[in-house]
């Protein structure tokens, strides 16, 4: 268990260095696909509810630290993410939640927890149109996640490498 | 008890660890601003930036071709500028000789390259590979030939955060240039906004919009962006201005990192101001 967490968070790494160097290339306006959010719901799915929560407030907690983003904010974010993607993690049904729709599913509903926290936690203002929030900084960065997120997926061996 | 609390455990144990974990969380985020938590973070970005300036600059070779082409014909029309700045200086000189006025300009520019960024609708942040090694503090300018990126809001050794115009945490004083008129600009998530605006200021749509002389942090005008018109508050006296950048954050990749120092000399007569009113 000790040595799955520590491949996940190596893995991470060039991810993150992914996200922050290459990913913001691709974004569409100020949409940005969340990569990291993607390996997060894998790994919740393969690995379980409880491991998907802990490597969600890892990966949070690094993020955080090396992006200069309100420390914590992502840590939240990414922890409920994983909790909730952990609710799809089944032994049996496995292959059938990372097939190319269901995946960009769970991606899509994860995200949107995911940026729904992180937008309360970052940009919540009494004064905002919250529909609009909830609009342009969960629903489109959730959607943008979910549609790489298929394609990804596409391209992992259904056998277990990560 | 004991087995009371491990059947607790063994039905909730997700429910139990989520909560820890959110609470751990939350009490986190109350400590972003002490000391401890800035060091622990200086010392982690400044590590991190390390690797991710050598993946930005391979990423970035493709691209420098064609900003090399932009920045010769930028070079050209500067060059052009130049003479005639000249010309305004000497006169300006001459003028300022019979008013006997202090000179302001000639603040050093730091060269700085975009190693990595976070962009999110609310949080825009570009980690830059210049330090404190490079005389680099927090609160000074970022920009590009174009305008205002951001300001420095993290340093570590070699490298350095920037919060960009689009962070929902940095506000800035602005001003228009045609009317004078101040104004505090923020990121709403959305766009670029002057908020409180007396309805009774005259900026108009396609106004240039520069920083104000009255910010602390920025001490002279840098362009910022253009007055894209008003959103209409019915109530009340104030209108919220819409700004269009000058500078696209997204592609930035080259900045200038405005090596100015804070004035103690106006911090102290601003602080004794306040003190004497409280």
């Amino acid at each position: 268990m000790k040595f799955n967490y520590i491949i996940s968070i190596l893995i991470f790494i060039p991810v993150l260095i992914i996200q922050t160097t290459v990913v913001p290339l691709v974004s569409i306006g100020e949409v940005v696909p969340d990569l990291i959010l993607i390996l997060l719901v894998y790994y919740s799915i393969t690995e379980g509810q409880i491991y998907g929560t802990v490597l969600g407030f890892i990966y949070g907690l690094f993020f955080d630290l090396v992006t200069g983003s309100l420390l914590g904010s992502t840590m939240i974010a990414k922890t409920v993410a994983g909790f909730v993607a952990g609710y799809f993690s089944s032994e049996n049904k496995v292959d059938i939640y990372l097939m190319f729709f269901n995946f960009g599913l769970i991606v899509f509903l994860a995200a949107l927890v995911d940026q729904i926290i992180y937008s309360f936690f970052s940009a919540f203002d009494i004064s905002s149109n919250i529909l609009m929030i909830f609009f342009q900084n969960a629903f489109l960065p959730a959607f943008y996640t979910a549609l790489l997120s298929m394609i990804i997926i596409i391209f992992v061996p259904k056998k277990r490498i990560l | 008890m004991i087995r009371f609390l491990n059947s607790v455990w063994y039905n909730f144990k997700e429910y139990i660890i989520l909560t820890v974990l959110v609470i751990l969380s939350l009490f986190i985020i109350s400590q972003n601003h002490s000391p401890a938590v800035q060091r622990v973070r200086a010392i982690s970005f400044g590590t991190f930036a390390t690797v991710t300036s050598v993946v930005s600059d391979v990423v970035n070779i493709k691209s420098l071709k064609k900003e090399n082409e932009q920045l010769r014909e930028t070079n050209a029309k500067l060059m052009l500028q130049l003479s005639k700045l000249r010309e305004a200086a000497i006169i300006n000189e001459e003028l300022k000789g019979l008013v006997t006025l202090k000179d302001t300009s000639g603040y050093p520019l730091i060269p700085a390259s975009v190693v990595s960024k976070s962009l999110s609708r609310v949080q825009g942040t570009i980690t830059l590979n210049v330090g404190n090694s490079d005389s680099v503090k927090v609160g000074m300018p970022v920009l590009t030939d174009k305008g205002l990126v951001g300001i420095i809001y993290s340093v570590s050794g070699n490298y350095s955060i920037a919060r960009t115009l689009q962070n929902v945490d940095l506000k800035i004083t602005v001003k228009d240039e045609r009317t004078r008129e101040n104004g505090l600009m923020k990121w709403n998530g959305e766009n670029l906004v002057i908020i409180n605006v007396p309805k009774t200021y005259q900026i108009k749509k396609g106004d240039r919009i520069v920083t104000s002389e009255l910010s602390s942090l920025v001490p002279f005008p840098i362009p910022v962006g253009v007055a894209a018109g008003s959103n209409n508050v019915e109530t009340g006296i104030f209108n919220e201005i819409k700004v269009i950048p000058f500078v696209d954050f997204s592609k930035v990749e080259n900045v200038f990192v405005l090596k100015t120092v804070a004035s103690k000399e106006i911090d102290s007569l601003e602080l004794n101001f306040l003190k004497k009113f409280q």
